[in-house]
């Protein structure tokens, strides 16, 4: 079973902790959909991968799927390699 | 020192490969003993990969290439196609010793070291049909080293422009007040050209909403370019008392305290560096053609909580824990502060004597004052000389590969243990160490330990074991060799040494009397030359190197339970314990190590042999007698039959002879002093050193001095001049 998220436009200080509530509550393997992402924020990356982690360590799969050009470009100047959150999925 | 930027960086280089082949020793090693997680063959992939890339950045086409297949092999085995058995891991620390050669000729620019092809065959044996693909072209991407050029720019171009390697970690406050990890970083790659990456934990909490504004992640960034450290500061004015900060020159090693460090070495992995220019270049980090280090993180994503804990135990394992902070300076700078301290003491010790010449009394302000110089330049004398101290794991990790190809060229299966690798010994004795030592090795697998059969018959495994063990004792550094073979054939050693006349045949002989026939030159136990040991350099070259560094080596042996060789050496080759003397109203130091004792020379005692040939009687031994001051051309023959006294030192060879000194003035510490390479080399003079009071002495080589008198040459020397 996936369940799927639709990331807000904006994840900054705010929308950190709801976002974080939001993943927690998702069971199965997860697909955040970060189409619609114009601005990510430094707590929510760290959400983000916090959250892959978690799923990967519980054999869930976890995969962002359909990353807006913001999304990508925010997670470069991050210096953080996409594949960590977007390819990936668990074996 | 070289003023080419692009010299020094090949210089680094080949450094940082050193340090690269240390640690693929060591997870060979770990390998060796059976553990085949997954962090083990990580470190070798890396170190291989990073020697590749290396070399790549500087065109240094052979050792790519032999470094790339190497990788391949190491990628198969990382991925699990590959099983590492014991034979496949004894191919790979063949390929390991190799390729370390390849590294030194390609440093020294010497030809290449044969055997490259039949290794790379084996190695394509291994890897069964698939075979070895040339390098198609360098996919080089940043992974943990501490040179990343090649990354952003060429690397000379890289190095030229100066840069900065700023790490930083936001604290709680920093998001809360309102500010952006984001715009930071946006900041920063707009002063330069900058490498970011983010350093992300391996064991982030799953997301909650508690600790979703806890801020964990924290970012290296590597900026080159024309940036001052004010521009940076600028960047952080508003957030600097909301995160942890630090900013050094590239090249320096930016770290915020212990956790983040630990950090920075488990995110290394994991991060990818991202490369920003400011020159709206597209990011040069393809990430859709990620090479291994990515790729390994998809590989082993599902376990990535459980491979960090893996990693420190690994670490742990191998005793490579995360390296401590670290400079490098060029040995001629320590060279120049040892000597500088040299001079310091000696200039303390004019200045006591001196103060002690005016008169000042003991209970003295001046007095008690300098009694704390004198200390405070002891303990700065040793502080210093411990910078030239050095742990002898590598020489250990030379040792381990002399075993490795001693023990396959005689057919002996062999374990090499080793023990204190990170005891210190001065950089010079770990040099002058290295033969001698393989020398031992090479005896204790050939001659030390028994064939397989034979170690099976007498109930023990039949892998020979060695243990090569470093400590420090009473000042001293103790290293020793043992081995767990049949032990010293004594009645054997006792035959030969009679059969080459080096006992009387009815000599009564103590078992350690016998040991030390071994040390005799000419001695040799194996009747046929083996291709291993027997080369005609005995035991008794290993013990005159070990007395080359005023060491001792001692030898003791139990029948069929093993030999162990103990040496024991100086701290540092900078000080010397010495007997000051008078000869020929000249001052003269004599190494204390070469005394074994001082006597009265009574008339009665002289015996003439020839014209020139004296012995003298002492404890109903003859031993041959020299003047020291005519020795040394400082004078004629002395008169016949006067006492003096004489000084009985110990030759090389165990033989003894006795020098005529005409006093005995003090014993002390002396600073030796390099007689520079203008003098050539003199007979019997080591170094000199200088006084308390100024002046300047010899330190003798009384060995020498004594092989160099039984040519009767230095009187005619001296009449020539």
């Amino acid at each position: 079973m996936t369940a799927r998220l639709t990331l807000p436009a904006r994840l900054d200080l705010t929308a950190a902790k709801p976002l974080a509530s939001d993943i927690a509550a998702l069971a199965g393997d997860v697909e955040l959909d970060a189409s619609g992402v114009t601005h990510l924020g430094g707590l929510s990356l760290q959400v983000l991968l916090a959250a892959a982690q978690s799923c990967r360590a519980a054999g869930r799969s976890f995969a962002i799927v359909a990353p807006s050009t913001d999304f990508d470009a925010a997670l470069t100047l991050f210096g953080v390699d996409p594949s960590h959150l977007t390819r990936n999925t668990a074996a | 020192m070289s003023n080419d930027p692009m010299a020094e960086i090949r210089a680094s280089f080949f450094v940082e490969c050193e340090e690269l082949l240390e640690s693929l020793q060591d997870a060979l090693n770990v390998m060796d003993e059976g553990a085949h997680d997954a962090e083990t063959i990580n470190v070798v992939f890396r170190a291989v990969h990073s020697i590749k890339g290396g070399a790549g950045a500087f065109g240094l086409d052979e050792l790519v290439s032999f470094s790339h297949r190497f990788e391949t092999v190491m990628e198969e085995v990382r991925s699990g196609r590959l099983d590492p058995t014991p034979e496949a891991i004894k191919l790979f620390f063949l390929t390991a010793d190799l390729l370390q050669d390849i590294v030194r000729a390609t440093r020294d620019g010497d030809a290449a070291p044969p055997g490259t092809e039949a290794v790379l065959a084996a190695l394509e044996t291994l890897l069964g049909e698939d075979g070895l693909q040339p390098e198609e072209a360098i996919d080089f991407a940043p992974m943990a080293l501490s040179f990343d050029f090649g990354v952003t720019t060429a690397p000379d171009d890289a190095e030229r422009e100066p840069g900065w390697s700023i790490t930083f970690a936001p604290e709680a406050g920093l998001y809360t007040s309102g500010n952006e990890a984001l715009l930071i970083l946006r900041s920063l790659s707009q002063l330069g050209a900058a490498t970011i990456r983010c350093l992300i934990p391996d064991d982030l909490p799953a997301p909650t909403g508690e600790n979703a504004e806890t801020p964990l992640l924290s970012w290296h960034v590597t900026l080159r370019g024309d940036v001052t450290e004010g521009d940076i500061r600028q960047v952080f004015d508003f957030v600097a008392d909301v995160c942890r900060i630090e900013i050094a020159p590239l090249g320096h090693d930016a770290g915020l305290g212990g956790d983040l460090s630990a950090l920075v070495v488990d995110a290394q992995e994991d991060a990818t560096a991202t490369v920003l220019d400011p020159a709206a270049a597209p990011p040069a980090t393809d990430m859709g053609q990620t090479d291994g280090a990515n790729a390994e993180y998809a590989a082993d994503a599902p376990a990535a909580g459980r491979s960090s804990r893996a990693a420190t135990a690994g670490a742990q394992a191998t005793g490579a824990n995360e390296p401590a902070a670290t400079v490098r300076v060029d040995l001629e700078k320590i060279d120049r502060l040892v000597n500088l301290v040299g001079e310091l003491v000696i200039n303390q010790a004019m200045l006591a004597q001196s103060v002690e010449k005016a008169g000042i009394g003991h209970q003295s302000d001046v007095m008690s004052g300098l009694e704390s110089f004198m200390m405070l330049t002891r303990d700065l004398q040793e502080s210093v000389m411990m910078i030239r101290a050095q742990p002898v794991k590598p020489l250990f990790q030379r040792m381990a590969r002399i075993v490795r190809e001693a023990s396959a060229s005689v057919g002996k299966e062999v374990r090499l243990r080793t023990e204190g690798d990170f005891t210190e010994v001065d950089k010079t004795v770990i040099e002058r160490l290295a033969d001698p030592l393989t020398h031992m090795i090479r005896n204790a697998v050939d001659h030390g330990l028994e064939m397989p059969e034979r170690r099976r018959a007498a109930g023990k495994s039949p892998e020979g074991l060695i243990v090569l063990s470093a400590s420090h004792r009473a000042g001293r550094v103790l290293i020793e060799i043992e081995d767990d073979g049949a032990g010293i054939n004594r009645p054997k050693v006792r035959d030969i040494a009679i059969r080459k006349g080096l006992i009387a045949p009815d000599a009564q002989l103590s078992d350690s009397e016998i040991d030390n026939l071994l040390f005799l030159p000419g001695f040799s136990t194996v009747s046929e030359v083996s291709a291993l040991s027997g080369r005609g350099v005995g035991m008794d070259v290993v013990r005159s190197a070990i007395t080359g560094l005023g060491g001792r080596i001692t030898i003791t042996s139990a029948p069929g339970r093993g030999t162990r060789f103990s040496i024991s050496l100086p701290l540092t080759l900078a000080v010397l314990d010495g007997m000051v003397v008078q000869a020929a109203d000249q001052t003269l130091v004599v190494p204390l190590s070469a005394i074994i004792e001082t006597a009265r020379l009574e008339p009665g005692n002289i015996h003439h042999l020839s014209a020139s040939g004296e012995m003298m009687r002492i404890r109903s031994e003859f031993v041959p007698l020299f003047d020291l001051g005519q020795q040394l051309g400082f004078r004629d023959a002395r008169h016949k039959a006067q006492s003096g006294i004489v000084l009985l030192i110990s030759q090389e060879d165990g033989r003894r002879a006795a020098l005529i000194v005409d006093a005995i003035m003090e014993q002390r510490q002396v600073v030796i002093k390099g007689l520079g390479q203008s003098y050539g080399n003199i007979p019997g003079v080591a170094a000199a050193t200088i006084l308390g009071d100024g002046q300047i002495a010899l330190i003798l080589d009384p060995a020498d001095l004594v092989r160099a008198g039984t040519i009767p040459s230095h009187s005619d020397l001296k009449a020539a001049v």
